[in-house]
């Protein structure tokens, strides 16, 4: 089996949790949806680069964070997609969601990219503080000095209406 | 005993302490009841964020995602026959624009001249696909069939006719993109008037390089596309909107 047919193969059960951790950074299910368009057309492209014995989750979902950094560049927005009040939130089922669940996912999309990936990895996807320190290239000491702080923001954003 | 700084009742919160320092929160959380809530304050936002982005799992995966990791030999049934929307578009937030277009053709090299003759037996070859009408042809049998019913957003692999790209033309009626998986591939424009499905373009497709099926970056026939371009006014429709516009009958 070559590389590009194992990466194929080993993407399609992923898909579902690169959608969602697309959705996490992303935000609108449209614009997930397309990031995880280009993360699927890069991982191709680069099938040659994945090695058998490296999580193939891990890195295809650094490749997505790689995207969704070169997308908030081109976009010229050093904060978010969109600004805050923009940020308009679909629930992932599609049904109204609880007000609080839209505040949430606000606050999320109003974090700054360094503290809202920390959260998608971490929270959302579940990777433990050292995998999402290697994916981001950064110490485990940042890792957790970002979730921190990531949450103190989306705490106090919550608390406000409770 | 040493305080309990904040990175490490995270650090607890999301599971990252050792067995040692675990059971040592664990104890400090029975008799302090501040520690105990602010745990249970972090392990509530994670649920919730977890309750936020969870049921994206349970979706369906959009088809012209998974398409994408189908390997080239499984990609087109049996021949040309699936349009294929799905890298069309390029950057996430621009994905509103006009789409390009791709599809899938034969790889098979076709001679120009053969292509214009199957052209013809398809159109007049009695196949039960074409019916004539006040001098215009309008789709009929299979072809009418699959215009009326089949989504591109839901392509059925064994189907010999599979849709392309529906829209809605600048004179107000819908038009659908088609290919016939005959041989060679032929593909035509339809759009829907009172009288059913006219015909105003087909088309073979294009000759590729290569000998087998593959997924070429060309674009539609050239007649078909300036059909369509002629046609067309803003966007194809996405998934939701082709769904809605076979539900009110293609009007």
């Amino acid at each position: 089996m070559d590389s590009s047919q194992a990466v194929r193969e080993g993407l399609l059960p992923l898909l579902p949790r690169l959608r969602r951790l697309a959705r996490a950074l992303a935000g609108q299910a449209a614009d997930a949806d397309d990031l995880v368009q280009i993360v699927l057309e890069r991982a191709l492209t680069r099938a040659a680069q994945w090695r058998p014995d490296a999580a193939l989750d891990r890195w295809v979902f650094a490749i997505a964070r790689n995207a969704w950094r070169d997308e908030l560049r081109a976009r010229g927005r050093s904060q978010n997609l969109f600004a805050p009040e923009e940020a308009g939130v679909t629930a992932a089922d599609g049904t109204s969601a609880p007000a609080q669940t839209l505040d949430l996912a606000a606050a999320l999309a109003a974090l700054p990219p360094d503290h809202r990936e920390v959260v998608a990895l971490v929270l959302v996807e579940g990777l433990s503080y050292s995998e999402t320190a290697d994916l981001l290239g950064v110490p485990v000491g940042t890792v957790t000095s970002r979730l921190a702080r990531a949450r103190a923001t989306l705490q106090a954003h919550l608390g406000k209406d409770t | 005993m040493k305080p309990i700084d904040d990175d490490t009742l995270q650090a607890y919160a999301d599971g990252e302490l050792d067995a040692e320092g675990a059971a040592r929160i664990d104890a400090a959380l029975a008799y302090d009841e501040v520690l105990a809530s602010r745990v249970q304050q972090l392990r509530a936002l994670r649920a919730q964020l977890q309750a936020l982005f969870n049921p994206v799992l349970d979706e369906p995966v959009p088809a012209h995602l998974s398409a994408l990791l189908r390997p080239a030999s499984l990609q087109a049934p049996t021949a040309a026959t699936a349009f294929v929307a799905a890298s069309a578009r390029r950057g996430f937030g621009a994905g509103r624009r006009r789409t390009s277009r791709r599809w899938l053709v034969p790889g098979a090299a076709v001679a120009a001249s053969i292509a214009v003759l199957a052209v013809a037996l398809w159109w007049h070859g009695g196949n039960g696909l074409v019916r004539m009408h006040d001098g215009r042809q309008f789709a009929a049998g299979a072809l009418s069939r699959a215009l009326d019913e089949s989504l591109a957003s839901e392509p059925d692999p064994r189907a010999s006719i599979a849709i392309g790209l529906s829209f809605r033309g600048a004179d107000g009626h819908i038009c659908r993109t088609f290919v016939h998986s005959s041989k060679p591939a032929l593909a035509g424009l339809a759009c829907h008037d009172a009288e059913g499905w006219s015909l105003p373009v087909l088309s073979a497709a294009e000759k590729t390089a290569g000998g087998e099926l593959q997924q070429a970056a060309s674009d539609l026939p050239p007649a078909v596309q300036a059909a369509v371009d002629a046609r067309i006014r803003g966007e194809a429709f996405d998934a939701r909107q082709e769904r809605a516009a076979r539900d009110a009958g293609w009007r």
